[in-house]
């Protein structure tokens, strides 16, 4: 049987409203059973409001480096490189004036 | 429950604990299968409905208890082997996994036929208990027809699960086996559906599933006493589930 198992990688959210959080990952040789583990392993207490069970070789992986992480500096990327500070104040100013 | 004459009363006491030893006695056997079940994933599963199992158990025991002015632990470990009344389905030792997932369609479909009808019943305390455990049951049932099919599919198994079944068919018919009283729960509406007219019911839904595994299945009926008769193996898992209450009689837990 071991031989015809899949790897589920299960989320789950607590409440309605709250976002899908990676719970760990369970293994089951087909869909049907793979939900039922995932309920005794995620669901069993009470402690999920919903969970989504996807097949491991469903999801698309993105770990390449020269992607993720270039080794050129990438600070213009980043929000935390411009200072808008004064410019909400002129702007707050204007929208104060004009009412 | 002082609206009850006598005789009702002591009807309505057969049939909790028909009910709670069929399921206290289930959840034990299964849980023989916590450590060595076929996978890591289905040892937890099956564990867990075991355990669920159990607590129908416990609220029922507690049914009685309240009905007969009683202890729930007394009656579920106090009580010698020939005082249980679970049906002769559950008189087996665990055997191996294809006889246990035979048992469990068994038994999950036969309680599926008997919840929905007590769901209805008059007597409310046991009508709300029914409609709860129904609910945890539907989960239970999809499992052991997950498992059903399953090996049914696989030439390794299907010869296993069919002498299984085939086995076990007169002894799953005894979850039906008439009670004492009967006629007095049935004309109360305690017991909405008498247990003959569930049994045909029960009967006309599996009787198709299995025989797709196992061929033609022989006419059967429950007997007189399937809940009475209880051989070897019921009595050495009695002396496992009591052995911790033998130990010290009366402690509180």
């Amino acid at each position: 049987m071991s031989s015809h198992e899949r790897v589920w990688e299960v989320f789950r959210q607590e409440d309605e409203g709250d976002p899908m959080v990676h719970a760990g990952n369970v293994n089951a040789p087909d869909e049907e059973l793979a939900v039922h583990y995932a309920r005794e392993f995620y669901g069993r207490r009470g402690e999920s409001h919903r969970l989504w069970i996807v097949a491991r070789d469903a999801i698309t992986e993105l770990d390449d480096p020269d992607l993720l992480k270039p080794p050129l500096d990438r600070s213009h990327k980043k929000p935390g490189g411009y200072i808008i500070k004064h410019k909400l104040e002129a702007a707050k100013q204007r929208a104060g004036a004009a009412e | 429950m002082s609206d009850l004459d006598d005789a009702t009363r002591s009807a309505v006491a057969e049939l909790l604990l028909s009910l709670a030893d069929d399921e206290f006695v289930i959840g034990f056997w299964d849980s023989e299968w916590t450590g060595i079940a076929p996978m890591l994933e289905e040892d937890v599963a099956t564990s867990s409905i075991a355990q669920d199992e159990i607590g129908h158990a416990r609220a029922l025991y507690e049914l009685l208890a309240a009905l007969t002015d009683d202890d729930a632990d007394r009656i579920a470990y106090g009580r010698e082997p020939d005082a249980y009344r679970h049906a002769a389905l559950l008189d087996h030792r665990r055997g191996d996994w294809a006889f246990s997932v035979a048992r469990r369609y068994l038994y999950e479909t036969a309680d599926a036929v008997r919840l929905a009808s007590l769901a209805t019943s008059s007597h409310e305390p046991l009508a709300l208990l029914a409609g709860k455990m129904r609910r945890e049951e539907t989960y239970h049932l999809l499992h052991a027809d997950i498992w059903l099919r399953r090996l049914a599919a696989s030439p390794d198994s299907s010869g296993r699960l069919a002498d299984a079944l085939r086995s076990l068919w007169p002894d799953a018919q005894e979850i039906f086996a008439i009670l004492a009283g009967e006629e007095a729960l049935v004309r109360g509406g305690v017991l909405p559906t008498p247990l003959r007219a569930l049994h045909a019911e029960w009967q006309q839904h599996v009787r198709p599933v299995l025989e797709a595994i196992t061929g033609p299945l022989p006419d059967a009926v429950p007997t007189l006493g399937g809940r009475e008769r209880h051989g070897d193996d019921f009595r050495w898992l009695h002396g496992e589930f009591t052995m911790v209450a033998r130990q010290e009689a009366g402690v509180t837990w």
